[in-house]
C-alpha cells in the first residue's frame, strides 16, 4: 500500500484542516465506554505488561477528540484532518482499513459549519471521480423533537428515542406497543404498592441478600423503575403510533421532506418548530454553498445509534449500487461529555459542537 | 492403511469421569498410551481411533481449528470458542451428562427486571445516572455478546470472569452475570435470580465432530461405530 493521496491530503488542507496523527493504540476502555460493547467485539486488543486493556484505534473520531482534550481548552476551535490506518476485526475482510477524514470542532455556528463539512465531502467524492453520489441525509432532532409533542408516557419516550437508528427495532417496538394495555400482566406481591413501599421492599432485598449497592443500582431507582413500570405496560396509543409510523415514512428530497413533515405536524397538531426550522436553515445553507440538494435524500429513520451523535448525519454511496457507504459523517456534539473522565485530562467535561466526516478509502476502490 | 481419527476426550475434572464411564459402558474403554501421565491413549472397541486428551476449551477450539476429528465437549464450549461455530462444527451426539444452562442472572433486589427487555431499559439508562456503563461479569463473552446484541443491548461491558462469577455482584465487580447453572441454588445462594427469557442456551456434553478437518472413509466408518456403541446403552 504505497499510495500517498497526495491530491486528497490538498484538499483537505487547502480547506483549512491541519492533518494530526493520533496514537494507534488507546485504552481500550474509552473506546467501549464511547461505543458500547458492540464495538469491541471488532477491536483488536492485548495488554499492557499492568494488565490494562489496549486496543487499536477502530476509527480517528474518538482518538481525534482525545488528542484536542490533551491540547488545550476543550472548546477552542480546531480544524483536524487525517489519513491512515483504522483496525477492526471483520469476519472474511482485512483487519486494517484506510480511513481519511475530517473533525470540524468548537464552530457555534452549526448550520454553516454543518454545510460546510458537507460541501467537503462532496469534493472528495468528485475528486475520487464519483461526481454523482447517492447521498443519505437524516437529523435526530426531528425525531427528538416529534417525540417531545408525542402523548407518550417518560418509559415509552426513551425506549423509542434510544431505538432511532434502527428501523427494525423502533418499527418492532411500536407495533408491539401499539395498545398493549394488559400485555404484560405484573405479578408481583409490589403491584399497586407506593413508592416508598417499594422502596422499603427493596431495602430489605438487599438486606437479606447481603448484595449491598456497591456504586451499582440503588433501592430507590429500582423502586422508582418499578412504579414507572405500570405506564410502560400501558403501551402506546394507536393514533400516537400511526403518527409515528408516519413520520418515520417520510423519505425524499429536502423540499419533499419539509412538505411533508410540516403537513404532518399541521395533521396531528404538532409543533415541531424548531427541529424543522433548523432542518431548513441548514437545507438553505446547503444550497447557498452550491450543494446541489437533488443528490440529497432526507430518511426520517435514518440516524446513528451512537448516543455521541446529535442531530445531522449523512452517508455517501457510490451512483445507484448499494453496499456499505464510502462516506460517512455527521453533528456529534456529545462526544467529548461523554469521554470518561480518566482518558479525558484535566479539562472540564464540556459538550463542544463537532462536526466531521470520515472516507473509507479503500471503498472507493480507485486512486485519487 | 489411512490415519486414525483423533478423538479428543476431557483430561480432567468430572467430563472426564463421566466421558469414562460412558465409553466404557459402551464398550469403549479408553487408555493411556503409556501410564497416566501421557497425552495420547487409545480406544478399545472400535479400530483406528487415537485419543487426545485436552481441556474442555481447548477441545471446542480444536474441533473449530480442524486439529481434531472430533470431541467430547459441552455446547457451551462449542457456542464460546468457536468462531461461527455452525459451519465449523457438528454436534453430533448429546451424551445426557454434563447438562447446565448458560443464564442471564440479576441481583433478586431489582424487582423491577424481569425479562430482557427490562434489562435493556436498566441497561440504556444506567451510564447517565451512574457515570460507567452496566457491567456483566461472564467467562462466556462471546455468548453472552450475541444474546445481548440479539435483544439489541448495547449500553453495558463484559468484565472477564475467570471463577466464581456469581460472586461478582456481592463483591461490586459487576452489577450481573451470565453463568453456568444446574439447579439455581448457587445463584440463590448468592442473591441473584434468572430472567424470564435469559436463559441464553441449555448445554450438555455432546460428541462433536470438526466440519473443518478432511475426513477419509475409514475415519467416518470409525465415528459412526462409535456412536453406535453409544447410541446402544444410551
Amino acid at each position: 500500500m504505497t499510495e500517498t493521496y497526495e491530491p486528497l491530503r490538498r484538499l483537505l488542507s487547502d480547506a483549512g484542516y491541519v492533518f494530526v496523527e493520533p496514537p494507534v493504540v488507546h485504552p481500550a476502555s474509552v473506546f467501549v465506554e464511547l461505543a458500547g460493547e458492540d464495538l469491541r467485539r471488532q477491536l483488536y486488543l492485548t495488554s499492557a505488561e499492568d494488565g490494562t486493556e489496549l486496543a487499536l484505534r477502530p476509527d480517528y473520531t474518538i482518538p481525534v477528540c482525545l488528542q484536542h482534550l490533551a491540547t488545550g481548552p476543550a472548546k477552542r476551535r480546531a480544524n483536524y484532518a487525517y489519513l491512515g490506518p483504522v483496525f477492526r476485526l471483520r469476519p472474511g475482510e482485512s483487519g486494517e482499513a484506510r480511513q481519511a477524514g475530517v473533525e470540524s470542532l468548537g464552530r457555534t455556528d452549526r448550520v454553516a459549519a454543518d454545510a460546510d463539512v458537507l460541501k467537503l465531502a462532496f469534493a472528495v467524492s468528485a475528486l475520487f471521480g464519483v461526481k454523482r453520489p447517492r447521498v443519505t441525509i437524516g437529523d435526530s432532532a426531528l425525531f427528538a423533537a416529534l417525540l417531545d409533542e408525542l402523548d407518550l408516557n417518560p418509559p415509552w419516550q426513551r425506549r423509542l428515542a434510544r431505538a432511532f437508528g434502527d428501523p427494525a427495532r423502533l418499527k418492532g417496538f411500536i407495533t408491539r406497543a401499539n395498545g398493549k394495555a394488559k400485555a404484560s400482566a405484573a405479578r408481583s406481591e409490589l403491584d399497586g404498592a407506593t413508592l416508598p413501599q417499594v422502596k422499603a421492599a427493596v431495602e430489605d432485598h438487599f438486606a437479606a441478600t447481603g448484595l449491598g449497592a456497591v456504586g451499582g443500582r440503588t433501592a430507590a431507582e429500582i423502586a422508582g423503575r418499578f412504579v414507572e413500570k405500570a405506564a410502560l405496560a400501558q403501551g402506546i396509543r394507536p393514533r400516537t403510533a400511526s403518527t409515528l409510523s408516519s413520520f418515520l415514512a417520510v423519505k425524499g428530497s429536502p423540499a419533499e421532506a419539509i412538505a411533508a413533515l410540516r403537513a404532518l405536524a399541521k395533521r396531528e397538531k404538532l409543533d415541531l418548530g424548531k427541529a424543522l426550522d433548523r432542518f431548513e436553515k441548514r437545507t438553505t445553507a446547503f444550497a447557498a454553498h452550491g450543494i446541489d440538494l437533488d443528490r440529497l435524500t432526507f430518511a426520517a429513520d435514518f440516524g446513528r445509534r451512537l448516543d455521541y451523535y446529535t442531530g445531522f448525519v449523512f452517508e455517501f454511496r457510490k451512483g445507484n449500487a448499494g453496499g456499505d457507504p464510502v462516506i460517512g459523517g455527521g453533528r456529534y456534539d456529545h462526544m467529548t461529555a461523554l469521554i470518561p473522565r480518566s482518558s479525558r485530562g484535566t479539562t472540564s467535561p464540556a459538550a463542544v459542537p463537532a462536526v466531521g466526516f470520515a472516507v473509507w478509502l479503500d471503498r472507493f476502490g480507485g486512486t485519487s | 492403511m489411512s490415519a486414525p481419527l483423533v478423538l479428543a476426550v476431557p483430561s480432567k475434572g468430572r467430563l472426564q469421569a463421566e466421558a469414562q464411564t460412558l465409553f466404557a459402558r459402551a464398550g469403549l474403554e479408553i487408555s493411556s498410551a503409556n501410564g497416566k501421565r501421557s497425552y495420547r491413549g487409545q480406544l478399545a472397541g472400535v479400530a483406528g481411533v487415537e485419543i487426545a486428551y485436552l481441556s474442555a476449551p481447548e477441545i471446542a477450539r480444536e474441533i473449530g481449528a480442524g486439529a481434531v476429528h472430533a470431541g467430547i465437549t459441552g455446547r457451551d464450549q462449542v457456542e464460546e470458542t468457536v468462531p461461527d461455530f455452525a459451519a465449523r462444527a457438528k454436534l453430533v451426539l448429546p451424551l445426557g451428562f454434563g447438562r447446565c444452562d448458560v443464564v442471564v442472572a440479576v441481583p433478586e433486589p431489582w424487582v423491577d427486571v424481569e425479562t430482557m427487555e427490562d434489562l435493556d431499559d436498566v441497561a440504556a439508562e444506567f451510564r447517565p445516572r451512574h457515570g460507567r456503563r452496566l457491567t456483566v461479569a461472564t467467562k462466556y463473552i462471546n455468548v453472552t455478546r450475541r444474546f445481548f446484541a440479539g435483544h439489541g443491548i448495547a449500553d453495558y461491558r463484559i468484565v472477564e470472569s475467570l471463577g466464581a462469577t456469581e460472586g461478582a455482584p456481592a463483591s461490586g465487580a459487576a452489577d450481573l452475570i451470565v453463568d453456568i447453572t444446574t439447579t439455581g441454588a448457587t445463584l440463590r445462594a448468592n442473591g441473584l435470580k434468572v430472567l424470564a427469557n435469559g436463559v441464553i442456551l441449555p448445554s450438555e456434553a455432546h460428541l462433536v465432530a470438526s466440519k473443518t478437518t478432511a475426513w477419509d472413509a475409514a475415519q467416518k466408518r470409525a465415528l459412526a461405530a462409535i456412536v453406535a456403541k453409544i447410541r446402544a446403552v444410551a
